[in-house]
């Protein structure tokens, strides 16, 4: 484990406040660093890093996001400048632009930052067992655990919800995590913390959850084994996944045949009016990977093919040109009642081509469905929190839709990332970046302003 | 001192181990001489892959790493600050680029890759090898900013400077800032008018006492580094004193030359002394010496003889500013494709099509038409048709995707309708509706239940030849619908072609200047697309807006504050680390010919008046090399990048090849 420096900056200028350690959150507290301002990055989970650590490989280059990532988490948890608090959340925010003041609420991890040295011997002795959210479902975590390898700070948390210990479980398992740390880190007793900071500015980027599509039954999400959402399929097809990155069918075996649909959930009066931006691109992604590593018959069933940033046209001809078999049509539903010997123990997707003017059975061994993206389930709490409005989608709404996308109604706060609406990682970072300036300039004008007045600059 | 090198082999994910032998090479490298210790980890960047390194540097007294991984430019600073950490120089630290160099390239030869990657493994230890320690410097940083670009994107990025109270440089080539936005007038997806959004912007860099606009200019030469650039910027004569003028109008109602206005696209006239629209700042004129026809034959006076102020001044001198700045960022903006070229869409040779700009300008109150959709008759179309991707799309042309003409295409189709009427046929042609952004899908839908006919195909040929009553007198748009299957054709009064962004005429020009690089699609390129998407190449300097790519609006101003944020943290920072890798002179072997004080870029070199021979000024080398491949004596060398050095790293890399034995 890294050294944690408790040695952070002190000086005569502002600090800043960011909610949510994902992309954009790290993005913007190095930024502001890099400005010599204090920042307090906040995050819910016991690791940095977000949706982006879920990802394997990222359009259009293929970089691997943990290439990207794994980097700028071990900067913001050895950089100076930002006291970073994880598996934390902000219960209260009052004051004004230049003078806030933070309520942060440390939940207690029942294991010592300061002793544990990520041995990994407590989740290993640990015998409750249950699904990972990191991995979608798709594999298991204990009750103590680390949500992945690379988890900055590689410390490990107890879910309080699913301990034995705390939950009185019939079944004891007489803290076997306390007898195997080696370190005595742990700790059931260990309560929750409540700081309160002094910031003059805060940004705001808790980033996006996906649609379930558990009630789309034609979809047979949930019913079918073999249908996946995006995300369940970026796990898996991750290097660090439940799979190891191999791509295979519930039952181990390797698919010869695959569909990706899009649009589900999005462009949807049912559900979601708005386009999603990343799926067509990382559809096309999909589709090469699965090509890539077993060969199979690729399918995407799509409405518009949007290929709009930098590169991104011509990795839609590579794709092409891989030959991945494009159905211009969205899918009907997805069915394991079959008529012919072909379609026989495959799941089989109806849809119009609308190219051919025809209804279609694709008879495939794996779906993939490109979810749509949307607010967080807690939005509105963050939202009466932080003083911010949500648009009709719910994601939170900016000052102003071409103008100002990173200032909110209230000054001094601002947002950056997909809370504010669906958008891919360059265009995350360009706007956390962008974030980060309008907070700095800020802070740095109340520091002008104060020095001015002769007054002592609120710090941290 | 004996050499105690650890070696680390990175899995990048499956970027490197699915590709060749990781465990082969880590076998091969602790075999090496000089190497204490090899290991391999999935991420070497993430922190449990750096803390490798860390413990053994404190455990096995190591003083030399070398990490087998990506490139360079991603992570050297990572790996270095790494060893810094642990206590060991950063600068023994180097890397071996396994990927970049193997596994991306040779991805369908596990055994060559495997050979090479252990080639470069055994090239990068003799690189660690003589490495020695160095120490860092540090420069001041100018906490002045130059923004080449007065578009929405520099006044965005200026604007966000100036409010900290920084002083801000934005040079603007035209004689008004406003850029492209300005010759728009309404935008998606709320269709607000440019005006009421740009205008107040303006007017604040006009105000903004930290902003110095410097119009009718262009940089003509820069120099220097990161925290102290010098920029030289030619301030063409208006020959109009700025001073002195009011902004009545009289010189250009009075003069008699019309040219071509280029803010109307060529469809209007302006005159040879000129604003070049009605809110621009400054609102002084300018006149155009290439047509005005006092210094074309001496034949007229007429805007000095009726100035009321006297303000004219043929004679006015280009000034030259001196700017010291400590970042640069570029915001040229972008140029549209023309179409003539592809001839089978009749541009310039049917009156009616016209290309999306101009349809902007026919649009905008103050446009050649006065706001009003005329086709060239004066009469009112009955019916318009939209093509898609020109110039986008299209091997022939720009393969990439312009990003917004979906959207200012349903954008005009609605204002089409608006302006004259729902039963005003409007067709779309097109092959994607890329509608991404945040209202953009709700925007499509509006236009579709506003009966805009949409038809899903490229528009082969427009034509005049008709066939039939119905087509009589109408341009006929011939396309394949391939959703009916079937060839199409749609008889309009009027056609737009949506044409592409390209990069601007003189991108080649600026690139040179600011050494900038380019995407394969002629934009600058940034430093990457996720790692640093407003950086680029160069330290310090920073591309933002369509000079970097298409985009809208929205996308401009982020990136544009993200620069913003970039020039903020390096004067809040106030000084710079500096290359420590810089050249050195050994005296005993200059002979004094100078050579080297010749090709320094920095003018880091000098001849010392009493010795003559080179010394250099280690506060300003860049530690470019340039002067050590000069040297013919070989008496300039760069730290850690000895003569000897390099001839050794490229022995071991191809001995294999030179026979040597193994």
């Amino acid at each position: 484990m890294g050294e944690v420096s408790t040695q952070y900056v002190t000086n005569q200028k502002q600090a800043v406040l960011v909610v949510g350690a994902g992309i954009a959150g790290m993005q913007a507290a190095l930024e502001i660093a890099d400005s010599e301002h204090k920042v307090y990055l906040v995050e819910r989970l016991p690791t940095v890093g977000g949706r982006m650590m879920q990802l394997d490989k990222t359009f259009p280059t293929m970089d691997c996001a943990s290439c990207i990532g794994t980097p700028k988490m071990s900067q913001v948890g050895s950089n100076r400048y930002i006291e970073l608090l994880t598996y934390a959340e902000v219960t209260k925010l009052t004051g004004y632009a230049g003078n806030f003041q933070a309520t942060i609420r440390k939940k207690a991890r029942s294991v010592d930052i300061a002793k544990c040295t990520g041995c990994g011997a407590c989740a290993e002795a640990c015998p409750h067992i249950v699904p990972s959210e990191w991995n979608m479902g798709l594999s298991t975590r204990k009750a103590i655990f680390t949500p992945f390898p690379q988890a900055v700070p590689n410390v490990p948390a107890i879910d309080r919800s699913v301990c034995r210990i705390f939950t009185k479980h019939p079944e004891k398992c007489g803290a076997a995590c306390v007898r195997a740390c080696a370190a005595k880190a742990i700790s059931h007793k260990q309560q929750d913390e409540e700081i309160t900071v002094n910031v003059g500015a805060v940004i705001v980027t808790t980033g996006y959850d996906l649609l379930d599509p558990t009630p789309m039954t034609q979809f047979g999400y949930g019913k079918y084994t073999n249908v996946y959402t995006s995300l369940e399929f970026e796990r898996m097809v991750s290097s660090t996944g439940p799979t190891q990155g191999h791509v295979q069918l519930k039952d181990g075996t390797t698919p010869k045949s695959a569909a990706i649909l899009h649009c589900i959930g999005s462009r949807d009066r049912n559900y979601h009016e708005y386009c999603s931006r990343v799926c067509c691109m990382y559809g096309l992604k999909h589709a090469h990977l699965i090509h890539e590593k077993t060969g199979a018959n690729v399918y995407q069933m799509y409405i518009d093919m949007r290929c709009f940033g930098k590169g991104y046209e011509e990795f839609y001809k590579r794709i092409s040109d891989e030959g991945v078999n494009f159905v211009r049509g969205k899918v009907a539903q997805v069915t394991d009642i079959t008529r012919t010997d072909e379609e026989k123990g495959k799941l089989v997707v109806v849809c119009e081509d609308t190219l051919l003017g025809e209804m279609i059975r694709v008879p495939v061994d794996m779906v993939i469905l490109s979810v749509a993206i949307k607010p967080r389930a807690d939005a509105k709490d963050v939202a009466a929190i932080f003083g911010l409005t949500q648009d009709k989608d719910g994601f939170f709404q900016e000052n102003h839709y071409k103008l100002n996308t990173m200032g909110t109604l209230t000054d001094g706060i601002f947002l950056a990332g997909c809370n504010q609406g669906p958008k891919d990682i360059p265009d995350t970072v360009s706007q956390s970046i962008g974030a980060a300036a309008k907070a700095i300039a800020l802070v740095s004008q109340m520091e002008k302003k104060q020095r001015r007045a002769g007054a002592e600059v609120k710090t941290g | 001192m004996k050499r105690k090198i650890g070696v680390y082999i990175c899995h990048c994910g499956s970027n490197i181990a699915g590709y060749l032998d990781v465990k082969k090479v880590v076998g091969y490298a602790a075999g090496l001489p000089s190497v204490t210790v090899a290991r391999d980890y999935t991420f070497m960047c993430s922190d449990p892959g750096q803390d490798l390194i860390k413990n053994d540097i404190k455990e096995l007294g190591l003083n030399g790493v070398l990490v087998c991984s990506c490139s360079p430019t991603l992570h050297l600073r990572t790996f270095r600050a790494a060893c810094a950490a642990a206590g060991l120089n950063p600068h023994q630290c180097e890397m071996a680029t396994i990927r970049e160099y193997s596994s991306w390239v040779h991805s369908h030869d596990w055994d060559a890759a495997t050979e090479k990657a252990m080639a470069l493994t055994a090239a990068g230890v003799r690189r660690v090898l003589y490495r020695n320690p160095l120490e860092s410097k540090w420069s001041e940083v100018n906490p002045n900013t130059l923004v080449v670009g007065g578009g929405i994107a520099g006044i965005q990025t200026a604007l966000e400077i100036a409010s900290t109270g920084e002083k801000v440089y934005l040079v603007e080539k035209a004689p008004s800032i406003g850029g492209r936005m300005a010759q728009l007038h309404k935008t998606f997806p709320n269709l607000d008018t440019t005006g009421e959004m740009l205008k107040p912007r303006m007017e604040m860099v006009a105000a903004s006492p930290h902003i110095e606009l410097l119009t009718n200019s262009e940089i003509t030469e820069v120099s220097g580094y990161i925290g102290n650039f010098k920029a030289t910027i030619k301030k063409k004569a208006r020959a109009v004193d700025a001073a002195k003028c009011t902004g009545c109008g009289e010189c250009w109602q009075k003069c008699p030359v019309n040219v071509k206005s280029e803010y109307d696209r060529g469809l209007k006239d302006r005159k040879a002394i000129y604003l070049p629209f009605a809110g621009a700042i400054p609102a002084v004129p300018v006149i155009d010496k290439k047509h005005c026809k006092h210094y074309l034959d001496g034949s007229c006076n007429l805007c000095a003889d009726v100035c009321p102020t006297k303000a004219i001044d043929f004679d006015q001198a280009d000034e030259t500013v001196n700017a010291e700045i400590g970042a640069c960022v570029i915001a040229t903006g972008y140029d549209t494709f023309d179409p003539s070229p592809i001839t089978q869409l009749g541009y310039h040779r049917y009156d009616n099509v016209v290309t999306s700009p101009e349809f902007e300008r026919m649009l905008a109150a103050d446009g050649p038409t006065g706001g009003k959709i005329l086709m060239k008759n004066g009469g009112v179309p009955k019916s318009i048709a939209i093509a898609h991707c020109v110039g986008s799309r299209d091997q022939n042309y720009h393969p990439y995707c312009s990003r917004i003409c979906c959207m200012y295409s349903l954008k005009y189709s609605r204002i089409i309708k608006q302006m004259l009427g729902p039963d005003t046929n409007v067709y779309q042609m097109y092959i994607d509706m890329r509608c991404f952004g945040k209202g953009h899908e709700e925007f499509y839908k509006q236009a579709s239940d506003e009966g805009v006919q949409f038809i899903r195909g490229k528009i082969g040929q427009i034509t005049d030849i008709t066939q039939g009553d119905e087509e009589k007198g109408k341009l006929i748009a011939v396309c394949e619908d391939t959703l009916l299957n079937d060839m199409i054709r749609v008889p309009v009064d009027m056609v737009i072609l949506s044409v592409a962004m390209e990069p601007r005429a003189d991108t080649e020009e600026i690139s040179r200047t600011f050494l900038l690089g380019r995407s394969q699609d002629g934009f600058f390129a940034e430093r990457h697309p996720k790692l640093d998407p407003v950086g680029t190449m160069l330290d310090g300097v920073f591309a933002v807006g369509c000079c970097q790519g298409p985009k809208d609006i929205g996308d401009t101003i982020n990136q544009a504050t993200g620069a913003a944020a970039r020039a903020l943290e390096l004067i809040s920072k106030g000084r710079v680390e500096m290359e420590a890798a810089t050249a050195y002179v050994d005296a005993e072997v200059c002979s004094g010919c100078g050579y080297c004080a010749s090709v320094c870029a920095y003018s880091a070199i000098e001849m010392d008046d009493k010795t003559h021979l080179a010394k250099v000024n280690e506060a300003v080398c860049k530690g470019c090399g340039a002067c050590a491949a000069t040297c013919p004596s070989k008496a300039m060398q760069l730290k850690n990048f000895s003569q000897k050095q390099l001839i050794d790293v490229i022995e071991e890399a191809t001995r294999e090849y030179a026979g040597l034995s193994k």
